[in-house]
């Protein structure tokens, strides 16, 4: 099945008829006033380098999105496309061709006209410096070639038609004309940003970037706001207190009862909406015994009480999570809810010692289970211990699994002490995400996690699958996914995953990791909500924070 | 003069030392920068990327730890620090540049001002010892010092930049001005920089004043003070420039020293007041497994503390003719 988009979108045919009306007093309606200063509360955790590199990934955040832009915007919470940079894109019949059309009248912010070089630059420079593919699309790109004046053909090694969110929604688009004077894209330190976006960078200092608006954005009316700040917070607390005291409007930030802390200051303007958007999960290393059990993985999932431990460990912020590995409510219609309730996961000591005991395990004196050796089950988990509230959450679990007749240890490691056992499979027990980001269905986080191609052997760092789970059947349902097109057939060959996922329990998803996001209604509108979630709502989330400041406006 | 010889021979040696454990010390602590960096870019770099930024940084696993010494070396020597893997693709001393002026500026004014109000409250207890004034001020600051500092520093923001709102919330500067030399700046940095200068004063100001106090009790008790009373000389001559020029010689070694530490930044009022510094560089360098800061900051700190010791030394030479040697 083939998409076509008209050349204007929807979305822009409305913004230039309130681009139109636009330039009056602020009242309800579709009149809306340009103008106002946002400031955003993000904790970064250092000072700004003052560095734009859009393929940095650890300064992009400040740049990818409000300064450089994607081709296609691809809503995180739903997969909802729309073209941006290009107008429409095409998918061949065999799914090993995408061309996309490039949307004429863009420019650059020195004046400069954007065109379809600059695209199939901008790809060709990702491939020729592997350490700016953040997203690793040339793992399966074969070429990106110019065809005419305005169309940029992509041809796959195979079919991937999920990675046209990491193609089309994830890599920032940079001029041809600056880019190719660098002497060295990686290690350049981009001060003076020339971008597409609807923000230029006027000023940075350590402690604050200014952005101000973009008088030429492509998207004629665009954006209302004059002016965005950016101000650097090294720790949670400050960044919280300038949310909580309405310095800042846009937060990004955890914080601790919400409630009396930042939403009982301002009542009738203070919100936050926290909608899950990965999965925490209790992962397995299946390669060791007895998690080579799937009767000792199910009784695990038994075990845990994940409503205590969201309630307990995560504040009841992040919701309890489901072994279909599905997010709900943002990925709910994606759910098998009566495959599902077959099962029935949930905190059941009962069912859990009945599966230990058909396992081969018996309750010892002690009160803990042992095998025939007289081995208990005694196991270490590990945790970075800088993430108090996955310390909590571990303890909650450890009470848990102890009911049951379970051992448990917290190993809360050090940050690069635990990604290293992680990724390398180092341990028995891991309480954590998948380090890739997560994507707009259940089909990104599922396959980074079952996947055997995303694993490696113990020892070697890997990018997924960290318990080393191989199932051929999930790899086959996976293959078969990025090679269609088709909703219906998408939605069935997920379902046949979270089978998988309910019977043979790879890992346990025992919370669901959220989009940290508060907005203050008192001078700003237009703010993402559950009733309409236009964007990702938090400012961290990329490129969906340029679709948020593109929607802001000031009231009265 | 020999005295000075002696002392420069021993700061050399000492530095020279500083050095290389300096070198020895990150590549002793567990992990490499390698698999440090496939950390911070979360595993999505390949192995070839990763050869090409350990080059950059300067981890040349082809070299020897000898040869890596001496490259080390001559890198110090000449002011190339390297590559920082926490602020890519920055160099270390750019980023050591952003944090140390503040660092020295901020501590080094607030340490500056807890000693000479230290010493000066303690000179004036101890004239009038046994007196309300000594009575009550030494105990009530040792008292607040040894509350937690970052007790004190919370306190302070609830109380007089929320409730009050007499000062801001953080930043060095306010998030609309950039860095300019007009006397507006100034005040506001003054204005931004009062209150975590007031709590790091308020937390070490007691130590200063316990210390002068004592030393200055035994100073009083010595006979040319006798002799200068019964000449009749004024109260605040013999206070000043006889007992308190006395006394305050085994302070001064002691404010050399923390003046060297300032540069180790005070990271806990960096993360209250959100101030820009070095000290949560370092936690930052440390957790990252940055060699190149980290080694950097080390230095850094070492070299000002040995610095500090020697003018310390020669400072206490000039002002007390007994601790020089006579050849």
């Amino acid at each position: 099945m083939r998409h076509r988009y008209p050349v204007i979108s929807l979305l822009a045919a409305l913004t230039l008829l309130l681009g139109a009306c636009g330039g009056s007093s602020g009242n309800s309606g579709t009149k809306r006033t340009t103008g106002g200063v946002l400031t955003i509360s993000n904790e970064s955790g250092s000072l700004w380098q003052c560095d734009f590199n859009p393929y940095n990934g650890s300064v992009n955040g400040q740049s990818f999105g409000i300064l450089y832009e994607p081709l296609v915007y691809d809503n995180l919470l739903n997969d909802r496309k729309t073209p941006w940079l290009a107008s429409a894109y095409e998918w061949s019949a065999d799914s090993k061709t995408l061309t996309f059309t490039i949307r004429p009248g863009v420019q650059w912010t020195d004046g400069q006209a954007f065109s379809a070089a600059d695209v199939v630059f901008s790809f060709d420079l990702i491939k020729q410096h592997q350490e700016l593919d953040l997203q690793s699309v040339w793992t399966v790109l074969d070429t990106v070639k110019q065809e005419g004046s305005d169309k940029v053909v992509m041809v796959f090694k195979q079919a991937a038609v999920p990675n046209f969110y990491q193609i089309a929604g994830q890599t920032a688009i940079v001029p041809q004309h600056i880019w190719s004077a660098f002497k060295d894209p990686v290690t350049e330190h981009v001060k003076a940003p020339i971008g597409t976006g609807p923000f230029t960078m006027s000023e940075c200092t350590p402690q604050n970037i200014t952005y101000t608006r973009n008088p030429n954005y492509w998207q004629k009316g665009l954006p209302y706001l004059d002016t965005v700040k950016y101000p650097a917070f090294l720790d949670n607390d400050p960044a919280n207190t300038y949310l909580a005291t309405g310095q800042a409007q846009w937060g990004g930030q955890f914080i601790p009862n919400i409630d009396t802390y930042y939403v009982a200051r301002d009542k009738a303007n203070h919100h936050y909406w926290f909608p899950p958007i990965q999965n925490v999960n209790l992962w397995f290393n299946v390669k060791k015994a007895p998690f080579d059990n799937k009767l000792v993985r199910q009784a695990f999932a038994y075990a845990i009480d994940r409503g205590s431990v969201s309630k307990l460990g995560e504040y009841g912020y992040e919701p309890p999570g489901n072994q279909t590995g599905v997010l709900s409510p943002t990925f709910d219609s994606w759910i098998d809810k009566a495959q599902a309730a077959k099962y029935d996961y949930k905190f059941d000591p009962a069912k859990a010692a009945a599966l230990l005991q058909q396992a081969g395990f018996t309750k010892g004196s002690s009160g803990i289970f042992q095998d025939a050796s007289g081995k208990k089950l005694s196991f270490t988990i590990i945790d970075i211990a800088g993430y108090t509230d996955w310390i909590a959450s571990v303890q909650v679990v450890q009470a848990n699994l102890k009911q049951v007749g379970i051992e448990l240890k917290a190993q809360n490691l050090e940050s690069n002490a635990y990604f290293d056992k992680l990724f390398t499979g180092n341990f028995e027990l891991a309480f954590g995400t998948v380090d890739a980001s997560p994507g707009p269905s259940p089909y990104y986080e599922l396959r980074n996690t079952l996947h055997s191609a995303t694993t490696a052997a113990v020892g070697t760092t890997a990018g997924g699958d960290y318990g080393r789970y191989v199932n051929p059947a999930a790899d086959t349902l996976f293959d078969q996914f990025g090679a269609t097109t088709d909703e219906a057939k998408q939605h069935d060959l997920i379902k046949q995953v979270e089978a998988i996922m309910l019977e043979d329990v790879p890992v346990i998803p025992i919370v669901e990791g959220v989009a940290w996001y508060q907005y203050s209604t008192k001078d700003f509108a237009g703010w993402p909500t559950p009733d309409d979630p236009y964007a990702a709502p938090a400012p961290w989330n990329l490129p969906d924070w340029e679709v948020v400041l593109t929607h802001l406006y000031k009231t009265a | 003069m020999s005295y000075l010889v002696r002392r420069l021979e021993f700061f050399a040696i000492t530095l020279w030392a500083a050095l290389t454990i300096n070198f020895i010390l990150p590549r002793v602590m567990p992990g490499n920068p390698g698999q440090a960096m496939l950390v911070r870019f979360h595993g999505r770099v390949s192995p070839q990327a990763i050869k090409t930024i350990e080059a950059a940084f300067g981890v040349r696993s082809d070299q020897s730890l000898v040869q890596q010494y001496f490259q080390y070396l001559g890198n110090t020597l000449r002011g190339d620090l390297g590559v920082s893997l926490t602020f890519f693709p920055n160099t270390v001393g750019d980023v050591i540049k952003q944090g140390l002026l503040w660092t020295i500026g901020l501590v080094g004014m607030a340490t500056i001002i807890a000693f000479l109000l230290g010493t000066l409250l303690g000179m004036l207890s101890a004239w009038w010892r046994g007196g309300i004034f000594d009575a009550l001020l030494p105990p009530v600051f040792i008292v607040i010092s040894s509350f937690p500092y970052f007790l004190l520093a919370l306190l302070a923001l609830l109380l007089f930049s929320i409730t009050l709102d007499w000062f801001p919330l953080g930043f060095a500067y306010d998030l609309n001005s950039s860095i300019n030399l007009s006397w507006s700046f100034v005040g506001e940095v003054a204005w931004h920089g009062f209150l975590p200068a007031l709590t790091i004063v308020i937390t070490s100001i007691g130590g200063w004043i316990l210390t002068m106090r004592n030393t200055m009790i035994t100073t009083l008790a010595e006979d040319y003070v006798k002799m200068a009373r019964a000449k009749g000389l004024s109260p605040l001559r013999i206070m000043l420039t006889y007992a308190g020029r006395n006394a305050i010689l085994p302070n001064l070694t002691g404010f050399a020293m923390s003046l060297g530490f300032v540069i180790s930044g005070a990271i806990l009022v960096e993360i209250v007041f959100n101030y820009p510094g070095v000290g949560f560089m370092l936690l930052q360098a440390v957790n990252s497994e940055d060699f190149a800061l980290m080694q950097a900051l080390f230095l850094l700190i070492t070299v000002a503390v040995l610095v500090a010791v020697l003018a310390a030394d020669i400072l206490t030479a000039w002002l007390d003719p007994r601790t020089r040697d006579t050849a």
